[in-house]
């Protein structure tokens, strides 16, 4: 009979394979927050293009984006990420409407799955009715799976040009497609990565906003201290661009210690969990980096309940926070807002490359930067929790979307 | 007892032990009191909605709907109250005939339709969710009455208060179910549903009144949850209900129906708690978190599944008399 099968050694392979798998276990739990959520492609985002010529004052637009960050939150100054803004001739997609007398933009939107998505299609579906373009809708329900099947509907129905919220990378195969087929494409509120195809970018600049948090509360707590970084959904570009930013600017102070990276699924119950636990293992944090409003919810009441003081933090400008704020106002932070209705400047783009109008390859929205101590000028007691502040959307679709 | 009885109500004691040990070796302050309340607020949240999936899974059905009514609960609460405590009852009240009609319909899909319960309560956990969208158009707002906050974030002699909540119904649940007529025919029902059927047990009211009792426990954890945080959570539905199959067949509940005891879903429920908060402590992301968490799952699915008594049985067979008793196709965890 063979050794092999033996009792004894069939007990040792078991207790061997237990052994590995704690260990497995633990090995997985400590090493995974260095290694979930990682950017997949390159930072990369700017559409393609081959020429650039004639974008001195979209060039000038992007680096005065930056300084005026840096003027408003009261930094010297804030070095911008490099990024080549260019003109992009459109003259090749020129034409008149391709059926009846209006063009027919097609939006791959998120979807309706939070308040953030809601505004950002009723934004574009407003803006659209007011230019007299027809709009072809198409929800992702915040899943890059189903964009791939809705651009390519999209792209079936031959519309003037595409808008698309890009929900990730998974989708650039469909761009690429869609942008063969001679439809101008134009990613908006987000970027993918490499060349995609699409005619522009329109979007909040996530380098800008990662960088400019962190350089504040480097600022703020005197460039020393432990510092935990709060990201939003693991995986996701407007969360993972935003933190990698974020690490680049606190790596160039030494005496700031990232202790930690959570993710809060920007969901206020999870903050909070997360939060309780900081205050535990961490009880000398000197400042929170959070890319989120509603994680920032959390953060406050986990703090306020313990007893503690709550560190200076980063969020983006949600009235709801800002109303948690107002009744804690020793609470000191930095929001900037990632606007919904930007997606009233993607159409204005895809409609300019639809008309043969040379178009930006990145544009950059700018929004408004403030600290704790013009809480009251952004704060809308009158409106919604769920309102971006500041909203540039016209007044009677606040009402109708009862966000105001 | 059996001895795979033992062994399946032993597995989640010692695996808390071990995470216990793993906790205090690589987070040093993991016994602070702070972490501790943490590990009993979640236990309290958890356990409430494990103690209706282990009914639920007693009598052969699983309930993947529980977490769409915690979401549903909070929605409700929100809207129907903006923020006002005088309006806070028609709420409370509006949430639990929402939570009954989910249970209602679960118990209805798979007792009438015979819809495996798996995707019946899939489906109408698609639909309220579904639901929710459509009514607050994907972007749920309010807050929630401050006077529901001490469900949440209140103390009762020092412990928080989700956490009694949940020993007071974990007692409940045990003594019916080892103890009462209710709890014979819940098991009877899940081992045989025919046998019982013939022996005059309502098997339908049984099962229906374990999907009902299961929707009306989300209902309680979806207030609890508002009080915790004070606003509507559009994320909240996400974990739940993982984690409450999780906690309950951690803790020994077969999968299979009819076996399995209250106490074993609060053994399951420590455990996940502890190993949860561990590892928020370690700092370890969402992705390892349910990496972690499914192994838990598969090694609890593993030893409930292994035939432990013969195996003990042939190992003293070759080093003499075995202290094992009983056939290992005696059904374990029935209470009668």
């Amino acid at each position: 009979m063979s050794t092999r099968n033996t009792p004894s050694v069939v007990r040792r392979r078991r207790v061997s394979a237990l052994a590995m798998g704690v260990a497995l276990v633990t090995l997985t739990a400590a090493c995974s927050s260095q290694k979930e959520g990682a950017p997949s492609a390159g930072a990369g985002g700017s559409a393609s293009s081959e020429s650039c010529s004639g974008a001195s004052q979209a060039q000038a637009q992007y680096t005065k984006a930056w300084s005026q960050t840096a003027t408003e939150v009261g930094l010297s100054k804030l070095t911008p990420v490099q990024e080549k803004v260019c003109q992009v001739d459109t003259s090749t997609w020129k034409k008149a409407p391709k059926s009846g007398s209006k063009y027919r933009i097609a939006f791959a939107a998120q979807g309706p799955t939070n308040s953030w998505g809601l505004t950002s299609e009723e934004a574009f579906k407003y803006e659209a009715k007011r230019k007299n373009v027809d709009e072809l809708y198409a929800s992702a329900n915040g899943d890059a799976t189903a964009q791939v099947d809705n651009i390519s509907q999209l792209a079936s129905q031959d519309p003037d040009a595409m808008v698309v919220v890009p929900m990730g990378d998974g989708i650039t195969g469909q761009v690429k497609a869609a942008a063969a087929q001679g439809i101008p494409v134009v990613l908006c509120s987000g970027r993918l990565g490499g060349d995609s195809g699409a005619v522009s970018t329109v979007t909040r600049q996530y380098e800008l906003l990662g960088t400019m948090y962190a350089e504040w509360l480097a600022h703020k707590i005197g460039e020393k201290g432990q510092v935990a970084i709060l990201s939003g959904l693991a995986g996701v570009p407007t969360a993972e661009f935003q933190k990698a930013a974020a690490l680049k600017a606190f790596a160039k102070y030494p005496g700031i210690k990232v202790v930690t990276t959570q993710y809060t699924q920007w969901s206020p119950t999870t903050a909070k969990k997360v939060a309780a636990n900081l205050l535990t293992k961490y009880p000398d944090l000197a400042g929170i980096w959070s890319d989120s409003g509603y994680g920032d919810l959390g953060v406050v009441q986990a703090y306020t309940e313990a007893g503690k003081k709550v560190p200076p933090l980063t969020g983006d400008a949600n009235n709801a926070f800002l109303k948690a704020a107002q009744k804690n106002p020793s609470v000191q932070f930095a929001l900037s807002s990632f606007p919904p209705e930007m997606s009233t400047k993607c159409l204005d783009v895809a409609l300019d490359a639809a008309q043969g109008k040379p178009v930006p390859n990145f544009l950059n929205v700018d929004s408004k930067v403030f600290t704790n101590q013009q809480k009251d000028k952004y704060l809308r007691k009158d409106c919604s929790d769920n309102l971006w502040v500041p909203s540039t959307m016209p007044a009677d679709l606040l009402k109708r979307l009862k966000l105001c | 007892m059996s001895t795979r009885r033992v062994l399946t109500m032993l597995a989640p004691l010692a695996g808390l032990a071990l995470v216990l040990v793993l906790a205090a070796v690589t987070t040093p302050g993991f016994y602070s009191r702070g972490v501790l309340e943490l590990v009993a607020f979640q236990a309290g949240l958890i356990g409430i909605t494990a103690l209706g999936q282990t009914l639920v899974l007693l009598v052969g059905g699983i309930d993947l709907s529980i977490g769409a009514v915690v979401g549903l609960t909070t929605v409700v609460v929100a809207t129907v109250s903006a923020g006002r405590g005088q309006q806070l009852p028609a709420a409370i009240a509006l949430a639990v005939v929402a939570g009954a009609v989910v249970g209602v319909a679960n118990a209805a899909l798979v007792l009438l339709r015979q819809v495996p319960p798996f995707v019946a309560t899939f489906a109408t956990f698609v639909l309220v969710q579904g639901v929710i969208t459509a009514w607050t158009r994907g972007a749920p707002s309010g807050t929630i009455p401050s006077v529901l906050r001490p469900l949440g974030s209140g103390h009762l002699l020092g412990l928080p208060v989700p956490l009694w909540l949940f020993a007071v119904l974990a007692l409940t649940v045990g003594l019916v179910l080892s103890r009462s007529t209710t709890g014979r025919r819940i098991y009877a029902t899940g081992s045989n549903r025919r046998a019982s059927q013939l022996s005059g047990v309502r098997t339908g009211a049984v099962i229906a009144g374990c999907y009902l009792t299961s929707s009306l426990l989300a209902v309680l954890a979806g207030l609890v949850n508002a009080g915790y945080i004070g606003y509507v959570d559009a994320h909240l539905s996400r974990s739940l209900d993982l984690d409450s199959v999780a906690a309950a067949v951690i803790g020994g509940i077969a999968l299979t129906g009819g076996k399995g005891r209250a106490s074993q879903t609060v053994a399951g429920v420590a455990l996940l708690s502890v190993l949860l908060t561990w590892l928020i402590q370690l700092g370890a992301g969402p992705g390892a978190q349910l990496a972690v968490e499914g192994v838990v799952i598969v090694a609890a699915v593993w030893v409930q599944s292994t035939d432990w008594a013969s195996r003990l049985r042939r190992r003293g067979s070759r080093s003499g008399p075995s202290p094992a008793s009983g056939p290992a196709s005696v059904p374990a965890g029935h209470t009668p």
